[in-house]
């Protein structure tokens, strides 16, 4: 029992890092656009996290920071994919390989520094004293409960329950009607390719302020592939998003409980799980479940640049 | 010919790589032999002095590189006219082969690299036999070649000794690095030193397959403690389990550094490594053209190498128990790695009245009986 509740208390910690970006990458792609950067992206906000708590001894400034740089290169990123209809792919992975270099080299002077200040857990009263899963689920710090709780509300809110929501999704899924019926496609997917990115950074700040808690270069270890590739699985849902994120932060804590436990598996093979689960989860449900290809296609126009004089 | 027992990738390519290159070079002469140009290092004057650095991680690390940064700031005290070069954070692969080239081209004059990087540094050396190499950590010595390491056992059993005695249930967590010779000592040491206090300790091994991991060391922290760890130890470069431990309000011991304000309530004490003296002696001898290659130095316990002070949880007849093996060793040589020792298999490997000696120690790949998770 006190292994299971490990276990689960690991997973929301380390899942809750995918949830946050794939949560923006949801946003992104459901106006249109594929954002490949979310790697670069999530270092970069990490590695701001990190110097911001070092000014300021405040984990919420630390976000805060991380949210910012996000919007900078969110900004820059979706200037160059929407207004100027540059290859998203490509856009993506030169975001990706400045993210990494560029926080590889101003994080330089804080590798291996353990944070000022990091997001300490808060017990929820009574539901924290239920056996096994109230320690797992309710004496966690505030950013998984804003991951998990607050910010998939929040979205499939926007996205399904709002006028405004319809309008996002007509814009990825068909821009040429949606400017047709008087949407403004451009800004409606300069706005929320920026959200989007910016929430992938906050998965970095959450990264180095809540789960690991120190920067070092190469830190997020491909967890921007991973979330993106959780985005298609969850068919573009933000609650699919981070129930997969919980699936994945599983994944993770049973390749280190594995070996704690002397699981006959080699320590190598079960730090590739998390990857391993990824190529799973992207290929099982096809198989298993043909309805749900229709189901949970993608945004038609999802990777396209909108053109007016085409319409 | 392969060790399947300590596989180690960069080995496994070398073979490979050297069985392809002997049976292309052997006969051309384009190979140059190691031993040539033997005595060729002389004296070199202080400003014509270039000391080189290499870096297994960021020397921010606050740990083993960090160490070893210190080292190059006390030659540069003791040196100033002396041109330093510095590179950190070379991973295991050619990339390596490039930065030590580079070095050369550099005119480096002595090359430490803080880290083993075997054969990808003896494609370097071999190649520049007027430079001097220094490996710490390394296997193989030649005429501009010599490799140092500490005797980091010694200060590891006194704090596995800390260890069985501050654990209630005598199970030991230890974040490792990879199975290689020096994480096989220092987790054996470790064990051996606990169980000298405590008949039912034992010791749970995680690797997480790097030196320098912060993330992959807290959750092999964390998940250590789960299984009902109650005294961490590893080998990282960096303080990331400790931090889970103070947390969970469990004592945990460190390698490298004093990092204790990290978990002010759990550090215990540190495997502490001091290089400064030995890198400012060994630049001198190279300026004054009385250093040589083929050493095997091993830094002993005290002169490089020590226990850090306790930490402030660590009772008293903990400290005092711990320290009086600790004297032992520094007054009447006390070598506790004596027969008779059982691999984790319960084979006897050391016979009793036998004595392991340094560089069976230095070399050991077998890990001890109460080990487990570590592949032997």
């Amino acid at each position: 029992m006190e292994l299971l509740t490990g276990i689960l208390f690991t997973a929301f910690l380390a899942g809750g890092v995918l949830g946050l970006a794939a949560l923006g990458e949801v946003l992104s792609e459901r106006v249109g656009v594929f954002n490949l950067g979310l790697e670069g992206l999530m270092a970069l906000g990490g590695v701001t996290a990190i110097i911001t708590v070092t000014i300021v001894p405040n984990p919420f400034v630390g976000i805060l920071g991380s949210l910012a740089i996000g919007l900078v290169f969110g900004a820059v990123f979706a200037t160059a994919t929407v207004l100027f209809r540059a290859n998203q792919v490509l856009c993506g992975l030169a975001l990706t390989i400045m993210g990494t270099g560029l926080s590889a080299s101003i994080g330089k002077n804080y590798a291996g520094h353990p944070a000022k200040v990091v997001f300490e857990g808060v017990a929820i009263p009574y539901l924290s004293d239920l056996p096994v899963l109230g320690k797992a689920f309710f004496s966690q710090n505030v950013m998984v409960y804003v991951v998990f709780i607050v910010l998939p509300i929040a979205v499939h809110f926007l996205m399904f329950k709002t006028r405004h929501g319809m309008k996002m999704r007509a814009v990825g899924e068909n821009p040429a009607a949606a400017d047709a019926a008087g949407i403004a496609v451009m800004t409606i997917r300069f706005w929320y390719v920026t959200i989007g990115a910016s929430l992938a950074a906050a998965a970095g700040g959450y990264l180095t302020l809540a789960f690991v808690p120190s920067w070092s270069e190469g830190i997020t270890a491909g967890r921007g592939w991973i979330a993106t590739a959780l985005v298609i699985f969850a068919g573009f849902r933000p609650f699919n998003a981070v129930l997969g994120a919980l699936a994945f932060g599983i994944i993770t804590s049973l390749g280190f409980v594995g070996q704690a436990r002397n699981w006959p598996i080699a320590p190598a093979m079960l730090s590739t799980l998390p990857y391993l689960g990824t190529i799973a989860f992207m290929i099982v449900p096809v198989f298993v479940w043909k309805r749900m290809q229709q189901k949970m296609a993608a945004p038609a126009a999802l990777g396209r640049p909108y053109f007016r004089d085409e319409r | 010919m392969f060790d399947l027992k300590n596989p180690s990738r960069r080995k496994f390519l070398t073979m490979a790589g050297t069985a392809a290159g002997a049976s292309l070079l052997g006969n051309t002469g384009l190979v140059v032999p190691s031993a040539y140009g033997a005595g060729a290092l002389g004296a070199v004057k202080e400003e014509d002095a270039v000391i080189a650095f290499g870096h297994v991680g960021p020397i921010s690390d606050e740990g083993w590189t960090s160490t070893h940064h210190d080292g190059l700031v006390a030659v540069k005290a003791a040196f100033p006219k002396a041109k330093y070069l510095e590179i950190e954070t070379i991973p295991y692969s050619a990339d390596a082969t490039r930065t030590f080239r580079q070095f050369v081209a550099e005119n480096a004059t002595l090359i430490f690299s803080s880290s083993e990087y075997g054969d990808l540094l003896a494609e370097v050396s071999n190649r520049a036999p007027k430079v001097a190499f220094m490996e710490c950590n390394g296997h193989r010595v030649a005429d501009n070649f010599s490799w140092y390491y500490v005797k980091h056992w010694m200060p590891t059993y006194v704090i596995g000794v800390a260890a069985g005695l501050m654990s209630k249930t005598g199970k030991l967590g230890y974040v490792a690095s990879f199975p290689v010779p020096s994480v096989f000592t220092s987790v054996n040491a470790f064990q051996m030193g606990a169980k000298s206090v405590n008949p039912k300790a034992t010791t749970q091994v995680i690797s997480i397959n790097s030196w320098f991991d912060p993330q992959g060391a807290s959750q092999a922290g964390t998940a250590l403690l789960d299984n009902g760890a109650d005294f961490l130890f590893g080998i990282m470069d960096e303080a990331a389990y400790l931090q889970v431990a103070e947390k969970r309000g469990i004592p945990a011991a460190m390698w490298n550094t004093d990092v204790r304000r990290y978990g002010p309530k759990s550090y215990v004490t540190s495997c502490v490594v001091d290089w400064r003296k030995f890198y400012v002696e060994q630049t001198r001898k190279r300026l004054a053209g009385t250093w040589t290659g083929n050493e095997q130095i091993l830094l002993p316990l005290g002169e490089g190498v020590d226990r850090d002070a306790w930490g402030e949880s660590v009772p008293e007849n903990v400290r005092q128990t711990a320290d009086a093996v600790r004297t032992k060793m520094l007054k009447d040589g006390f070598n506790p790695f004596a027969g008779e020792i059982k691999d984790s298999a319960g084979k006897v490997k050391i016979a009793a009245g036998e004595k392991m000696d340094d560089m069976a120690l230095y070399n050991w790949n077998w890990a001890v009986e109460g080990v487990t998770g570590l592949a032997t």
